[in-house]
């Protein structure tokens, strides 16, 4: 019997890929309120309910493969899964490895988080320990800029960069407005956001392979849809109390 | 959770109860069949590629013996976690290979140079059991080869009067390798064996490594810090407790493990002579 089962096991691992209408979407699920895996178990956000609207709107059967954000763009590559929506910032340095779509959130600014008590002279930041998450816009940046007189810590995941600035090993960190405003609201003056608002990266898009020119066009055909019905403002509302962004223009 | 529980346990431990019994807290507990699963599966195979080096290194054949000396020798100096990234890979790697000599054609492994797998349709995909089958396979190829040795030696360590007494009786050579050589080579294997199985227990622990959603990831994720009101409660970095309930099940195991060790010495040891037999 085990021996059967080992054999049907092996069978489908030598099965053939999925048909076309079966699309896998890979997030990160560390990134609230984009996408994070809920009290249940399973991944949840406002990308994940983007992404099952596009898909019923498209005719696919979507399923979600949770992967490490360092390695999101290889295995989208390698063929672990079709596209990917995990709050990615479409970049001149992305576009040289992967395609993206249009944006379903626009360009955010990055904001700098830290102590509610603490103040320092952005005009001139020397000696501070910055906190970012790693291979994201904002490491690029702060590599670029901040780097000469200061110390870039990299993280994997933006939870753990925050959670090193409450015990006090980082000054600051410096990520999305959209991922860190939360953050400051819930934590009832523990944290601010105060500083500059950097403008880094052109919006949020779906990533993909540079062959799938076909995907391409349905996520853009599909996403001006949602655009001009307002269903796509209406999710940006839900999760992130901003907008509208795009049904007014 | 029902009312006369909630008011039976007060607010502060039926919301800690909650907690832990949300769907996030019981598909870690569900994932802990992916560690007891490789644990046996793997100590099965183990146990079969031991037996098959054991007597692969006591053959009398030149090239089987070399070939039983140079697995054991080479799978058991190479560190586990490198052959446990490395042989899952290696196969699926292997099989895209020979998926894409069949369908590939040369146009289109020519339009796409150094991108593998050359064409879509020789792309597999792993999910969570072939993941799970191939780590069973390959803690059994690492750990088969530590217990090949043991086996070896034990195999050498019945006493060759035995064997001769048992040909003496008329057995034929099957009946002495089964009946007497393998059953009499127990009792000498198993504490070598059982240090074995303990060395395999604890590499059940790298399963993340391989994609596979097992309790060390499931401890990370739900021990990593929160900040979102969104993703749920609020709480800092609290994996260390969950990596300490993982510390207990190890723990348990190690100790369940020693009792049926015990066991399987007493029956091993049922009439077989030996100086230290209990």
């Amino acid at each position: 019997m085990l021996r059967l089962t080992a054999a049907a096991a092996l069978l489908a691992a030598f099965a053939l890929p999925t048909a076309a209408q079966e699309l896998r979407l890979g997030t990160e699920g560390a990134y609230a309120p984009w996408n994070f895996i809920n009290d249940a178990g399973v991944v949840d956000g406002f990308e994940i309910e983007l992404g099952n609207a596009i898909c019923e709107r498209a005719g696919w059967t979507c399923t979600w493969v949770v992967n490490e954000w360092d390695s999101i763009i290889p295995n989208l590559v390698g063929g672990n899964y079709d596209a990917i929506m995990a709050g990615m910032s479409i970049t001149e340095e992305r576009m040289l490895t992967i395609d993206f779509s249009q944006d379903y959130y626009p360009p955010d600014p990055s904001v700098f988080i830290m102590a509610g008590d603490a103040s320092f002279d952005f005009g001139a930041l020397s000696g501070v320990r910055i906190g970012v998450q790693g291979a994201t816009i904002q490491a690029a940046y702060a590599e670029a800029n901040f780097a000469a007189s200061n110390t870039i810590l990299a993280y994997e995941t933006g939870d753990q960069s925050v959670a090193d600035l409450a015990a006090g090993n980082v000054d600051m960190v410096l990520a999305d407005n959209g991922y860190l405003r939360p953050i400051a609201e819930a934590s009832g003056g523990a944290f601010k956001i105060e500083g500059p608002e950097i403008l880094i990266g052109g919006g949020v898009g779906v990533g993909l392979r540079k062959a799938d020119d076909e995907l391409e066009a349905t996520f853009n055909a599909t996403l001006d849809e949602m655009k001009a019905d307002g269903s796509l403002d209406a999710l940006i509302g839900k999760w992130f109390q901003v907008g509208p962004f795009y049904s007014q223009m | 959770m029902p009312d006369w529980l909630t008011a039976l346990l007060g607010p502060d431990l039926s919301g800690g109860l909650a907690y832990i019994t949300n769907g996030k807290h019981l598909q870690w507990y569900g994932a802990f069949r992916f560690t007891i699963l490789a644990g046996l599966l793997g100590a099965l195979f183990a146990l079969g590629f031991g037996l098959l080096g054991a007597a692969a290194k006591n053959a009398r054949l030149w090239p089987l013996r070399q070939l039983g000396n140079l697995y054991t020798g080479i799978v058991r100096g190479v560190p586990d976690v490198l052959f446990f990234l490395f042989f899952p890979l290696a196969f699926e790697q292997g099989v895209e290979y020979f998926l894409a000599l069949g369908q590939c054609s040369a146009e289109e492994v020519a339009a796409n140079p150094g991108v593998w797998p050359p064409c879509p349709d020789a792309n597999l995909f792993f999910g969570t059991t072939e993941y799970l089958l191939l780590a069973c396979l390959s803690l059994g190829l690492i750990y088969g080869a530590f217990a090949a040795n043991v086996i070896h030696g034990a195999l050498r360590a019945v006493p060759a009067g035995q064997l001769e007494a048992a040909r003496a009786f008329g057995l034929s050579a099957s009946q002495v390798l089964w009946g007497i050589h393998v059953r009499q080579m127990w009792i000498y294997a198993l504490p070598g064996l059982s240090n074995v199985w303990m060395i395999l227990i604890k590499a059940t622990s790298l399963l993340s490594l391989l994609q596979i959603a097992d309790i060390v990831l499931w401890a990370d994720r739900l021990g990593s810090p929160n900040f979102q009101p969104a993703a749920g409660v609020i709480h800092p970095d609290w994996r260390w407790r969950y990596y300490l309930v993982l510390f207990i099940f190890y723990i348990l195991v190690t100790f369940l493990s020693e009792r049926v060790f015990r066991a399987l010495t007493r029956w091993a040891g049922k009439g077989v002579i030996v100086a230290d037999n209990p």
